[in-house]
């Protein structure tokens, strides 16, 4: 037999065979919770092939909003060349614009503040009580409330995490992750609000807030930025009313009579 | 022998279990693929200490060359968009069953030895 069996036999310890045989358990460990961590956002045993397709469709997204966002701000360049021909014109379209703002499909700027929330930190989380757990999470309902406060200070643009929350912005919980207005996004969570600073900042700082929670969990969950300037991107998805329709006089008289 | 190598797979699994090891999601099939590594050359470890042929530096390097091709092949596969570490995962699979019923072979004819001995 070779001189290493030899020489491990008469050792009765070999630290290479013995290191070999350590990685291998460390490795099957690693590997087993590497799959539950991954198993854990996507339920399903398919899922190299779900994870590559997501991070396609992710990316084809991303580049189709651009340029929804790009065609969006030609038609705004369009509209404002129309309506340099006549006074007319001009005013349908400063009304457009305006509608457009209250939309949420343009782009704003202006002085506001940004709120930072993230999950309390996974090693500190582990010190803590598991039965605890779920305060050291930002969950869909703490995003929700922060933005209800921001509006009702007068916040005049909210986005989350670029995510514009025009007319028909929503915010929900979807299992790990929070959707906003369609897009699955995971913490760090990065509010953004055109408005007074300062107001807005004492709107999320009274006492007993919809920030007092999260702060009492942690205060380094919640940060609180002001910004002399600030840029919210315009609302990039689907603007098409599929049921709703404007209510013309025939209807009006229509349903009257009814 | 075989005691060390069960103590140092114990020791190692309390490592790893303690340590909790943050492994990104787009490295979990390769750490996946090092333990099936692994686990083959145990077994092939296993065969050969078992046929009186168990060579310590073939075991140890069949294993890093075997996990280092594997991964190879995986990465290859990601980027050419085809599943070549199945290759890697039907070979190691196939063998391991190979060496175990080897494995199986010998221990039943020792048995069925001791047996007629008595």
């Amino acid at each position: 037999m070779s001189n290493f069996w030899d020489r491990a036999r008469g050792n009765g310890f070999a630290p290479s065979f013995f290191v070999m045989w350590l990685l291998l358990g460390v490795l099957l460990v690693s590997a087993l919770k590497a799959q539950q961590n991954v198993r854990k956002d996507l339920p399903s045993s398919r899922f190299p092939e779900l994870a590559r397709e997501y991070m396609v469709k992710a990316k084809t997204l991303e580049k189709l909003e651009e340029e929804i966002r790009l065609l969006r701000d030609k038609s705004t360049e369009m509209e404002n060349a129309l309506a340099t021909g006549s006074q007319k014109s001009q005013l349908l379209n400063d009304s457009l614009q305006e509608a457009k703002v209250l939309a949420g499909l343009s782009a704003l700027s202006g002085p506001g503040v940004e709120v930072l929330l993230t999950d309390k930190s996974t090693e500190k989380r582990n010190e803590g009580d598991p039965a605890l757990l779920n305060m050291f999470a930002i969950h869909d309902f703490d995003i929700l409330r922060v933005v209800n406060e921001l509006r009702a200070a007068g916040a005049e643009a909210i986005s989350v995490n670029g995510q514009r929350l025009g007319v028909n912005g929503w915010i929900r919980c979807s299992g790990p992750v929070i959707c906003v207005n369609d897009i699955r996004m995971a913490p760090p969570f990065r509010i953004l609000a055109i408005g007074d600073p300062q107001t807005l900042t004492g709107a999320l700082k009274i006492p007993g807030g919809v920030l007092s929670d999260i702060e009492n969990a942690d205060p380094n969950m919640v940060k609180i930025i002001s910004h002399n300037q600030l840029t919210i991107p315009g609302y990039a998805g689907s603007t098409k009313f599929k049921y709703a329709k404007p209510v013309t006089e025939a209807v009006a008289k229509n349903e009257a009579a009814q | 022998m075989r005691a060390v190598g069960l103590i140092g797979l114990l020791v190692g699994l309390a490592i790893g279990y303690v340590l909790n090891v943050p492994i990104p999601a787009q490295w979990a099939p390769y750490i996946s693929l090092a333990a099936l590594c692994g686990m083959d050359a145990a077994i092939g470890g296993w065969r050969a200490s078992v046929e009186g042929k168990f060579v310590l530096d073939v075991f140890l390097t069949g294993f890093l060359v075997n996990a280092l091709l594997a991964m190879f092949l995986a990465y290859l596969g990601d980027i050419l968009g085809v599943e070549l570490l199945l290759a890697a995962v039907v070979t190691l699979g196939g063998r391991m069953f190979l060496n175990l019923s080897v494995i199986r072979r010998f221990y039943l004819n020792q048995w069925a030895l001791n047996r007629r001995q008595r």
